[in-house]
């Protein structure tokens, strides 16, 4: 449809919209075509869900896993940023997405100086990311003297550092409970319970508040009665989320299709002739590493927009690092969507094969569908089908996330966008289809 | 010794409130100052014995090894359901020591063969591919033999009405008695382990060093870390050489999983993978990509380090629970800030993505 009000706007020209809209819809249309799907998707599963019950919820990601893959794609699109495209490995990643995150709790419960207590949510959540960016020069000053493996270890380092300063530092939780179980905005009593606002500031009619027990409406309209079978506010968090992701991923993919990323890409493919030709690469690499620290540290802090708590482990933690490498690897290096993509497919499959608490996935399917018989056949000494159900099907999520990931290495090392891209021979799918489609249905390429 | 007073100086910068009345007493009080040196060994073997592995490993072949720290815990587990199935903890001194030294070899074993299928059946597909992908395919292997790892205890637990604690095998199970607690030895008070630990940790760079310079293979590895090409132009099977290697790390790392079985640190669980796996690569990068004599010396320093730290903790001189893993970590950053390529590295190793 975008192609069609693209093509007659582009003709005249003195249209309702100048002309570059056209150009850019045309050129993106594969990517309007994805924000479409998304932005259906919870209404699809809720329909789904009602028509055939339990069949769809064993084989659909839950609205709520949905929103998890938005903000943890966003942060691995971030670590791909950097990683893939100037090629050093950005071990230390997590530090990022845990000073978003942390910003946010600390810069609320008024624990980080010169801030006041109660700041809106979207004023912390872009002050952290500037931190991040500081955070960012500071460790790239002292890293990207280094290279390679050293240049790994040493964001790594700092990480760590991090991690283990935010599990014993008390100052974090000045309610006097163990900072390595996590802190939540408004841990003083005197502090406001937390109502984080997300949207156009100063705008009351584009924000919503984030979370479970946030708004159910979006806009002004109601989403309450739409929705049975998931929550509407979850709904309305995962609209609000999903349009800043949308407004980083094109951003970052701005940087990259500008002549900067083409210097990024250059870094990555040879350096030193990269620096030859009279770039100063250093700065180069700082930038692109700053940049993505800044979208790191926005995707920590719509993680705690949206749960109201956060914890070391799902912050500073080695693994998640760890996890925004194995789904940029899995959706393809060097692509920046692919990461996404990649958090899609990972959590489709340990939600499918490993279910966490009363989530779908095969296991109740099983339950359900296998007659009690066969249930509690014993295999052998005392341990029935159910039982072994039980031990290996709940909450081992990464073993499976684990075989894929090798499989993916070994046989389809450039992962799943960057497979589609060596099929279609072009740099980029979305450009490359979007020319596609215009050329078939504008008739003028 | 500039290496020592640098490394130092993070655990100052970090606003550690170390007194300098209560550090002074450690310098004075020789007793005092010998049981924090015999602990600082002590330590010293245990990550030069989880470390040494993963040295060998990168050194010939380049491949950084991130499934070192699965192997260690699978050597934990092995071990720890050994010592409880056999009844270690009731028999007397030399009896169990003896039958631990049995599983100790036992493990060496297994977790060598366990490297050598490894090798053979994955990481030799990917020689040909940039060096990050061996880090990915290690990577992944490594999450996946964790995750196994939970399932089977949660099995086991799950069949046997066991609480799971942490997935865990306690500590006070496994240990004798004669082997927990300290004694005195001329006035300084050492941790019953702490010889034993020494010792193994002496036996452990004795034994490498023996293979390194006077076997065959180990003429072959050091002909591979120098110029693999050459040596396989020489006619050295280069490919069988990465096997062995790699089988003798993947069984140093078992090895070092049945000594950790007993220390009061690190404990018979999964989270031990990843534990073990980050000061080991701390261990490797301080001492130089590839140099085992710079693994030693980073191993002595990071332990004597370790020890200091424990000790301030411990006479509440400093009030920071994990002062060791942050001391580790900073040790990383400020070498590499000092020295890029670590104590004794060699210009070019591990430089490429």
């Amino acid at each position: 449809m975008s192609t069609e009000t693209a093509s007659t706007e582009d003709t005249s020209g003195s249209g309702l919209l100048p002309a570059w809209v056209g150009q850019y819809l045309r050129d993106h249309t594969v990517h309007i075509a994805v924000v479409a799907l998304f932005v259906l998707y919870p209404f699809a599963y809720d329909f789904l869900v009602g028509q055939f019950g339990l069949f769809a919820e064993t084989l659909l990601l839950r609205p709520r896993t949905m929103l998890t893959v938005l903000w943890l794609g966003l942060f691995a699109m971030s670590f791909d940023f950097v990683s893939g495209y100037t090629g050093y490995l950005s071990f230390g990643h997590a530090a990022f997405f845990g000073i978003g995150a942390y910003f946010v709790v600390l810069g609320y419960n008024g624990q980080l100086p010169l801030l006041p207590a109660e700041l809106p949510f979207m004023t912390l959540l872009v002050l952290g990311a500037l931190v991040a960016v500081v955070a960012a020069v500071l460790v790239g000053l002292i890293s990207f003297r280094l290279s390679g493996v050293y240049f790994a270890m040493i964001t790594l380092g700092v990480s760590e550092i991090l991690f283990v300063a935010s599990k014993n530092l008390d100052f974090i939780t000045p309610g006097g409970s163990d900072p390595a179980d996590g802190v939540t905005p408004g841990t003083p009593s005197s502090v406001e319970t937390f109502n984080p606002e997300l949207g156009v500031p100063f705008v009351d009619a584009l924000q919503v508040e984030l979370g479970a027990f946030g708004d159910t409406s979006l806009l002004g309209l109601d989403l309450a009665p739409m929705f049975s079978e998931t929550s509407p506010a979850i709904v309305v968090s995962y609209f609000a989320i999903g349009a800043v992701v949308l407004l980083c991923y094109l951003a970052m993919q701005r940087i990259i299709h500008s002549p900067f990323g083409r210097v990024m890409i250059a870094i990555s493919e040879n350096e030193e002739r990269a620096r030859a030709i009279g770039y100063n690469t250093f700065w180069f690499k700082m930038g692109a590493f700053a940049v993505s620290a800044f979208f790191g540290a926005i995707a920590g802090g719509l993680l705690v927009g949206y749960q109201g708590f956060i914890n070391p482990q799902n912050s500073f933690f080695f693994l998640v690092t760890g996890f925004a490498l194995v789904a940029a690897i899995i959706g393809g290096l060097k692509t920046l969507a692919g990461p996404l993509f990649g958090y899609l497919f990972l959590e489709w499959v340990e939600e499918f094969l490993a279910r966490e608490g009363s989530g779908g996935g095969l296991q109740p399917f099983l339950e359900q569908n296998i007659p009690d018989s066969i249930l509690d056949a014993t295999i052998s000494g005392g341990l029935t089908v159910s039982k072994a159900m039980d031990s290996f099907m709940t909450g081992h999520g990464e073993f499976y996330a684990g075989i894929i990931f090798v499989l993916f290495v070994l046989f389809v090392p450039i992962g799943l966008l960057g497979t589609l891209r060596l099929r279609l021979g072009t740099e980029s799918v979305s450009k490359h289809v979007s020319r596609k489609i215009a050329a078939r249905f504008g008739g003028d390429k | 010794m500039t290496g020592l007073t640098a490394a130092l100086d993070p655990a100052l910068a970090a606003g550690v409130p170390l007194s300098v009345g209560e550090v002074v007493d450690l310098f004075t009080s020789p007793t005092e100052f010998a049981s924090v040196f015999v602990e600082g060994l002590a330590k010293a073997s245990l990550y030069l014995m989880i470390a040494s592995g993963l040295t060998l490993i990168f050194g010939l072949m380049d491949v950084i090894n991130f499934a070192h720290g699965a192997f260690t815990m699978y050597g934990a587990y092995i071990a720890g359901t050994a010592v409880l199935a056999l009844g270690v903890g009731s028999m007397g001194l030399v009896g169990s020591v003896a039958t631990f030294l049995l599983i100790l070899v036992g493990v060496f074993v297994l977790l060598a063969v366990l490297g050598v299928v490894f090798e053979v059946a994955l990481i030799r597909r990917l020689y040909e591919y940039p060096p990050i992908y061996m880090i990915l395919l290690t990577f992944g292997v490594s999450i996946t033999m964790e995750e196994l790892m939970r399932m089977l205890v949660d099995y086991y637990n799950v069949n046997s009405g066991r609480e799971a604690i942490d997935w865990s095998i306690p500590r006070d199970e496994t240990i004798p008695e004669s082997l927990d607690g300290t004694f005195n030895l001329l006035g300084v008070s050492i941790g019953g382990l702490h010889p034993f630990q020494i010792l193994l940790g002496i036996l452990t760079v004795a034994g490498i060093w023996y293979f390194l310079n006077e076997t065959r293979y180990g003429l072959f590895v050091r002909a591979g870390v120098e110029d693999d090409e050459m040596a396989r132009a020489l006619g050295i099977n280069i490919n069988r050489t990465f096997t062995v290697v790699f089988a003798i790390g993947s069984g140093l790392a078992g090895a070092a999983g049945v000594m950790l079985m007993w220390s009061p640190l690190w404990r018979v669980n999964v989270p031990l993978a990843l534990g073990v796996l980050l000061p080991a690569f701390v261990i490797v990068i301080v001492g130089g990509l590839g140099s085992f004599k710079g693994t030693v010396v980073a191993s002595l320093l990071v332990g004597m380090l370790d020890a200091l730290a424990t000790w301030a903790f411990r006479v509440e001189v400093v009030t920071f629970t994990d002062i060791d893993q942050l001391l580790i970590f900073a040790i990383l950053v400020v070498m590499l800030i000092l020295q890029p390529r670590g104590l004794f590295g060699v210009e070019g190793q591990g430089d490429h993505g």
